[in-house]
């Protein structure tokens, strides 16, 4: 399998049932995966902070679900995390493409990757990086199965090596 | 225009028990814990333009149901946006009602940015097609029975009166409380 697939099996492993996105290159590719997927139904949003909601609804709708977005997008997203995830602890399970690290080789995302793992911190969100070379699967399984136990968030960072 | 109170009145009772309705923060929010609403009641106390979506992923996730969402004109001025991401998903099961008074109200009755938006066109330019406007108590029940049978997202926007003086009810309920209550 490839690695979009490994994380696509991961969600429907875990039983996410609605996964909210704003593509970017990498999140894009694997956005045709989970379109793929007969379990997940992808759901299109023009702001991150919606997809944290719908992900969110879902939740409490009785379903799971997952935000699939860039670390710029997660940038935007501190109120709705203050004040709707950790507010009212619901589960919310993220996949967030790490732009701007030493594996990315486009410039203009070196400022968002220099900051994304001190937000992460400074905002108390548990999140760990995707490991290629280990199961992929079984770390997008326990990441979104995280969220349900600890009724919260967690995010998985990936980068576009990831995906292949 | 009409009151808030009366219109909420008139909504909660034509709510049945397979319905959800979602909140965002404000007046309506803190009034609902104190109204007898016959179905799970999901209300915001903070995270403005978190409504819409939230009731867009309790629609999509449960299709058995009808999701009702009150929004406030500040709160989707914030987030208008997501009158378009409605009408690309596109459940028949969702309707929002726009409370439009021109003021963030839960803040202490701000003004909005000074400009007359046309909150209709607004929705149906973002793709919702069924779009309806309210300024009394039976204008509402009839565009809400509408909206409930249109076979896709509505949109109504609802004009109320803005009164500095209204004694809406202080919050009364906690997140974790309101959490645990909403069983749908």
């Amino acid at each position: 399998m490839t690695g979009a697939q490994q994380i696509v099996a991961g969600l429907e492993a875990a039983r996410v049932s609605i996964a909210a996105s704003v593509p970017d290159t990498w999140i894009g590719r694997l956005m045709e995966t989970v379109r793929r997927s007969p379990h997940i139904r992808a759901v299109d949003v023009a702001r991150e902070e919606e997809a944290v909601a719908v992900a969110c609804g879902a939740n409490l709708a009785g379903g799971r679900g997952a935000v699939l977005i860039q670390n710029a997008g997660l940038l935007n997203c501190g109120g709705v995390l203050a004040g709707l995830v950790e507010l009212y602890r619901i589960p919310c399970f993220f996949i967030v493409s790490l732009r701007g690290d030493h594996r990315d080789p486009v410039y203009y995302h070196a400022p968002k990757g220099r900051v994304t793992e001190e937000t992460l911190r400074a905002w108390r969100l548990p999140y760990a990086h995707a490991d290629r070379r280990s199961d992929l699967v079984a770390q997008v399984k326990r990441g979104a199965e995280f969220c349900v136990e600890s009724r919260g968030p967690f995010v998985l960072l990936i980068s576009g090596e990831d995906l292949a | 225009m009409t009151a808030r109170k009366p219109l909420l009145d008139a909504l909660v009772s034509m709510l049945t028990q397979r319905d959800l309705l979602v909140s965002c923060l404000g007046a309506n929010a803190r009034y609902l814990p104190y109204m007898t609403v016959p179905c799970p009641v999901f209300a915001l106390c903070d995270s403005m333009g978190a409504a819409v979506p939230l009731a867009l992923g309790m629609a999509l996730q449960r299709p058995d149901r009808h999701v009702v969402v009150l929004e406030g004109d500040g709160s989707l001025l914030m987030s208008p946006n997501v009158l378009a991401t409605v009408a690309a998903a596109g459940p028949p099961n969702l309707t929002i009602l726009l409370w439009v008074n021109g003021r963030y109200e839960s803040s202490g009755g701000q003004a909005l940015p000074a400009v007359a938006v046309d909150w209709g066109a607004l929705a149906r330019a973002a793709g919702i097609r069924h779009v309806a406007a309210a300024r009394d108590v039976p204008g509402l029940d009839e565009a809400f029975a509408r909206a409930r049978s249109a076979g896709t997202p509505s949109v109504i926007v609802v004009e109320v009166a803005f009164d500095p003086a209204e004694p809406i009810p202080p919050y009364s309920e906690r997140p974790d409380e309101i959490r645990a209550r909403f069983r749908p």
